[in-house]
């Protein structure tokens, strides 16, 4: 690497001489002393309590609404779908119990029939469905 | 160094196209430059009571001018090129009263702001304010190697960009 605290070459040369500084506007004390000034009295009014500059409070206050709005958003969110999965549940419950009822009711009126026509359902399916006797119910307990 | 109004006015008499033109050559704007200079006055006026003595005002003014510089720059998120126009018609009309060739020093302005960011600052406190690279890095808070490579970087394209316009500008005279 070059060392630029040596000497310049032509180039460098040139560049330093065209950058030369450049004076301000018209008017730029005057502007700059105005404001100064208007600082002055500003500063010695100012209260000692320190207080966050407006703009910084304003930030901090959006800031502040937005995380409120996304954490009663998410609470939102989490009831709603608490309450869906309930929902869901629960109508979940009712078919089964509704089938339960409508399997009972079709196995009773199958027993039914096929007592009328001298059958058991263990005969009719060829499932050997064991009843226990009184004395094996006895031994079983 | 406590300043009453009169140091004040000094202070910027004596200091004034320093912290001007560093601001104009880093933002590229001349608006933007004036509001950056009355910044970094302002918080001199401010921060009087810390500074010790005239060395450390410039090496003080220079810093925050520079940081100033950058954050207008950010905050308007404009690329370098984008106002190279209106660079160019307002550098003609105020370097017009010091006798220089301005179309020549307008296109070197013009081409300084289409460095990147780092290579633009510290080509300007290079060769504008002649400081050393080891000044450079103690008032940017950089270490010296990464200075020296910005300059090294900033230089070889404005030497490339300078071939190319130059002959661009001198075809256009003719």
């Amino acid at each position: 690497m070059r060392k630029f605290d040596e000497v310049k070459d032509e180039f460098e040369q040139e560049l330093g001489r065209r950058m030369r500084r450049v004076d301000p506007p018209e008017g730029f004390m005057e502007r700059l002393l105005e404001r100064a000034e208007a600082e002055i009295p500003a500063r010695s009014t100012r209260s000692t309590v320190l207080t966050m500059p407006r703009r910084t409070v304003f930030r901090a206050w959006v800031g502040g609404a937005i995380a409120a709005t996304l954490v009663a958003g998410l609470f939102v969110g989490q009831h709603i779908r608490a309450r869906q999965q309930e929902r869901k549940a629960e109508v979940a419950r009712q078919q089964f119990e509704t089938a339960m009822q409508v399997t009972d009711h079709a196995l009773d009126h199958t027993r039914a029939s096929l007592q009328r026509a001298g059958l058991t359902l263990s005969e009719s399916f060829g499932i050997e469905i064991k009843t226990l006797e009184p004395q094996e119910k006895g031994e079983a307990q | 160094m406590q300043i009453d109004s009169i140091k004040f006015r000094n202070l910027v008499e004596q200091h004034q196209s320093m912290v001007f033109s560093i601001a104009l050559r880093v933002t590229g704007e001349f608006g933007v430059a004036e509001e950056v200079a009355q910044d970094a006055f302002l918080e001199l006026h401010r921060s009087s009571e810390r500074l010790e003595s005239e060395d450390h005002v410039r090496f003080w003014l220079r810093r925050v001018t520079v940081h100033r510089a950058t954050d207008a720059l950010r905050s308007r998120a404009r690329r370098p090129e984008a106002a190279a126009e209106e660079w160019m018609d307002e550098q003609h009309s105020e370097v017009a009263g010091a006798g220089l060739d301005f179309g020549i020093v307008a296109r070197l302005d013009e081409l300084l702001r289409t460095l990147p960011e780092a290579m633009r600052i510290a080509v300007v406190l290079r060769y504008q304010e002649e400081m050393l690279p080891d000044e450079i890095a103690s008032m940017l808070g950089q270490p010296v190697a990464t200075v020296k490579s910005n300059l090294q970087r900033g230089l070889q394209l404005l030497r490339r960009k300078a071939v190319t316009t130059m002959k661009e500008y001198v075809r256009a005279e003719i």
